[in-house]
């Protein structure tokens, strides 16, 4: 990105103003939640649903989660037949948070193209389909005004925002958006290339799906222990998809595995037992279980194997002490001797850890250059969008040089840019961004 | 006390603040990882040595209460091999405990015992549940008499303090939720805020609904400092350390801050007494006044118009109401003029927590002291990014402990 002084700033912020917002899809999370972060900047938000009452439901959502009755003085709600005409004419910014369905979204941008006033961005919140393909039969003004604009759940407090230009999207609108996101919406903006998943999803779900895969031998409650919270991530990744939703799970894996062919490629086939269970109706957290649910107050843990579940408290666990070991040193701020001691940890259980995470670093630095410009922007998103550890703070806390030894030990690809950083000095640190306090990242536990 | 006294300079080398916005009970980390955080921080983007430091201060209000631990300078010396032996304490004096660890150093600096000190202001809040947490700062106040069996005390102090305003000058709850409003904005510029992506804005502070209840007669949620974790560590040094750094880096000495005054007062413990005592005077917390007063003595300014911005202590929005007549922005009784005018905002003639301060950057109580000094160095050396008030040259903090008890304020300059 060019780096601008701050009068250059004000005057791209200057440059277009955004005094009506339409959310379309108010009714879902991505819908309801971006446009209640919108009114924080937007004077006035138009939340559209298939109908009037569930954009209401929407609002008062929207309401509840960032707290503020005040939401709702800036926001008005309308159905998709008699309001939208007005509203989507009207409007500056259209934010499209429909289903995540290809055909659904484009047959919605051709009613968007017949009514948008000229100049008015059009911003999809698409996880990972292409915004070129997306784009595809619209005018010429609607393509350049059109991008992706990826905020994670929930929009209101994860920051970490994707931003994708398709080839047709004009330069000064990302510029545009771009800055307005940071400046006006709090965002932390990442550029991403109109690549499967963009950058977040395309690395965050290889290693989720891994994780899913390696479930199926080992069962959830061990490798969610083994790629735990203290190998550099809030959440476990088995919780994760939970929380997710197994049918997102799956439209973001699918479309990476049938679109990107890669290195990891396998890593990225869901698992069968999973589509198994899914078309019968698992869909995680929101069906009321997954890999993990809880009944009568016991916390229970899906069998991969049987597709039964039993009491967590009743799985065994082999030897783990080393993830008590590098937990302990995490507690104390210790984050160096934490990694290193994970790196030296004997076993066939700290041999599947590492390979999953030198997995990740590896998929993510073979990944710059192709869905970011470079590693930083994937550092941002992973962290600030997924909450977990950059590649480049794994590579800093572990060192290069031991970094690519795991990675070579996992019988991994060693990406061409870290061994060109092994060679350049290995004291030099990878993570630039100068806010982001590297010991978040890591959760003693 | 001499307005002439010239003592030896104290210079600020730079400093390091945590992340503002982290729940370091939900990282599941000690204590010793939000010292070492700090500590290392500062050593990093200063560029100074372990083995440079000679002193160590601590400033920290209630770490046995929230995590049953004390002896806290000693935590220092577990940050590096290189601290063995240092010498170090810890020092307390409430939600002012960051500044009386800065004043200790700073005289031993200035009596020349040391020629580098390091200060961390330090506080782990969120180890316990918001009432246990309100409870345990009522000790900042005379916890038998104000605060004991009192379900947040502190917030009802302060809600006492608007009342006190409103008795003697009329005050409009409008006012108090301007101040919040430009607080949560600047916060919003301050990449290590606590608030940044919080939803806020004027009309939610004027609202008053279950999202932003009464906690304190008329001060609500939206009046309120945080909870805060957080660790801000600065490295403050003497003349001959700072000549030999200045040309380590290849810049001149007159382009490290100093610290040219500060002022230091202890009132009355509990509120009434405060209050009593100032019945017939000018300002609600005559000892807050004198120590601004002080502090421009000390560094020869004139008033408030020799300063290009203020970190101020709005533990509640009452405080920094407070703190807006008794710097002399307006006279006394009529701050809700500067709320009105735009004076406070960062572009304003008297900006007033660029940072977003206690209520929007965060407030770890026994680090707020040094936040305010680090935030005070970010200005005067033009590198505060979005919240940079421009131009800024001289900043002063003014840092209060309990119900206006302990007050001290600092000016920091770059000639």
């Amino acid at each position: 990105m060019m780096a601008r002084n701050r009068t250059e700033e004000n005057d791209v912020l200057a440059s277009r103003r955004i005094d009506h917002a339409v959310v379309l899809g108010a009714n879902g999370a991505m819908g309801y939640g971006s446009g209640a972060l919108f009114t924080s900047a937007v004077p006035r938000v138009t939340f559209l649903a298939r109908a009037k009452d569930k954009a209401d439901q929407g609002l008062k959502v929207a309401v509840n989660a960032v707290r503020s009755s005040t939401v709702a003085h800036k926001v008005d709600t309308g159905d998709y037949g008699k309001d939208f005409d007005r509203a989507v004419a009207n409007a500056d910014l259209i934010f499209e948070a429909l289903t995540e369905d290809f055909e659904v979204k484009r047959a919605m941008f051709e009613r968007v193209d017949a009514l948008r006033k000229p100049g008015s961005i059009v911003a999809t919140v698409t996880s990972g389909l292409s915004i070129d393909a997306l784009g595809r039969g619209r005018s010429e003004s609607f393509r350049k005004h059109f991008l992706g604009l990826h905020f994670f759940n929930p929009p209101n407090v994860i920051v970490g925002t994707e931003l994708v230009a398709g080839k047709d999207t004009d330069p000064g609108v990302v510029e545009f958006v771009d800055l307005y996101a940071r400046k006006k919406l709090g965002r932390v903006m990442v550029r991403t290339a109109d690549t499967p998943g963009f950058a977040g999803n395309r690395v965050g779900f290889k290693v989720l799906n891994e994780v899913a895969q390696l479930a199926e031998e080992h069962g959830p409650v061990l490798v969610d222990r083994l790629v735990g919270p203290y190998t550099g991530r809030a959440l476990a990744p088995l919780a994760t998809v939970d929380l997710v939703g197994w049918d997102i799970h799956r439209a973001i894996v699918d479309n990476i595995y049938k679109n990107a062919k890669d290195e990891a490629h396998a890593t990225l086939a869901m698992p069968g037992y999973m589509i198994g269970l899914l078309e019968k109706g698992v869909l995680g957290t929101k069906s009321g279980g997954g890999f993990f649910k809880t009944e009568n107050k016991v916390r229970l843990v899906l069998d991969p194997k049987t597709q039964g579940y039993r009491p967590v408290a009743e799985v065994k666990l082999p030897d783990l002490r080393f993830i008590d070991d590098v937990a302990r040193l995490h507690r104390d701020g210790l984050y160096k001797e934490a990694m290193r001691a994970f790196v030296a940890a004997p076993g066939p259980w700290a041999d599947i850890a590492r390979k999953v995470v030198a997995g990740y670093v590896s998929y993510a630095f073979h990944r710059a250059g192709e869905v970011t410009k470079g590693i930083a922007g994937i550092d941002d998103i992973m962290g600030f969008g997924f909450n977990w550890a950059p590649p480049s703070v794994l590579v800093d806390t572990i060192g290069v040089r031991e970094t690519i030894a795991m990675i070579e030990a996992a019988g991994l690809p060693v990406p061409a840019n870290l061994a060109a950083a092994a060679k350049t000095g290995a004291s030099r640190r990878l993570y630039t961004n100068p806010h982001g306090n590297i010991g978040r990242f890591f959760v003693a536990g | 006390m001499s307005a002439t006294l010239r003592t030896p300079e104290v210079f600020i080398l730079g400093g390091y603040q945590t992340d503002f916005s982290r729940n370091w009970t939900k990282e599941r980390k000690h204590f010793a990882a939000l010292m070492r955080e700090g500590v290392l921080g500062a050593l990093e983007s200063t560029d100074v040595e372990p083995k440079d430091v000679q002193v160590a201060h601590v400033g920290n209000f209630a770490a046995e209460l929230y995590c049953k631990q004390g002896h806290l300078g000693a935590f220092f010396v577990e940050v590096d091999p290189a601290f063995s032996g240092l010498p170090t304490a810890r020092h307390e004096a409430a939600c002012a405990s960051g500044s009386v660890a800065i004043l200790a150093a700073m005289a031993e600096i200035q009596a020349g015992w040391y020629d580098v000190a390091c200060v961390v202001g330090i506080e782990q809040m969120k180890t316990v549940a918001a009432a246990e947490g309100g409870d345990y700062l009522g000790t900042a106040a005379w916890y038998e008499q104000e605060a004991k069996g009192i379900e947040f005390p502190f917030p009802k102090l302060f809600g006492k303090l608007g009342d006190e305003y409103d008795k003697r000058y009329g005050l409009k709850d409008e006012h108090l939720a301007g101040i919040s409003a430009i607080n949560y904005a600047n916060a919003k510029l301050n990449p290590l805020a606590q608030t940044r992506t919080w939803y806020m804005n004027k009309a939610h502070a004027c609202s008053r609904d279950d999202f932003n209840a009464a906690v304190g007669g008329r001060v609500k949620i939206s009046d309120c400092s945080q909870v805060t974790d957080g660790s801000v560590a600065v490295l403050l040094a003497g003349r001959a350390y700072a000549e030999k750094y200045a040309a380590r880096r290849g810049v001149k000495l007159e382009s490290l801050p100093r610290i040219t005054g500060w002022g230091h007062h202890t009132a009355r413990l509990k509120f009434a007494d405060k209050v009593a005592e100032s019945k017939d005077a000018a300002y609600v917390l005559p000892h807050v006044r004198s120590t601004i007063t002080d502090a421009w003595r000390r560094a020869n300014l004139g008033g408030v118009t020799d300063v290009d911005g203020i970190e101020t202590h709005d533990c509640f929005t009452t405080s920094e109401y407070m703190a807006i007549d008794h710097f002399g922005i307006t006279s006394p009784g009529e701050s809700w003029k500067a709320v009105e005018d735009g004076s406070l905002e960062i572009r304003g003639a008297h900006p007033i927590n660029p940072s977003g301060g206690l209520i929007g950057a965060g407030h770890p109580v026994g680090a707020t002291g040094v936040r305010q000094l680090l935030d005070s160095y970010k200005q005067v050396t033009g590198t505060a990014g979005d919240y940079q008030v421009e131009g800024a040259k001289t900043f002063q903090t003014l840092n209060i402990g309990g119900s206006g008890t302990t007050s001290v304020s600092f000016v920091v300059e770059t000639p």
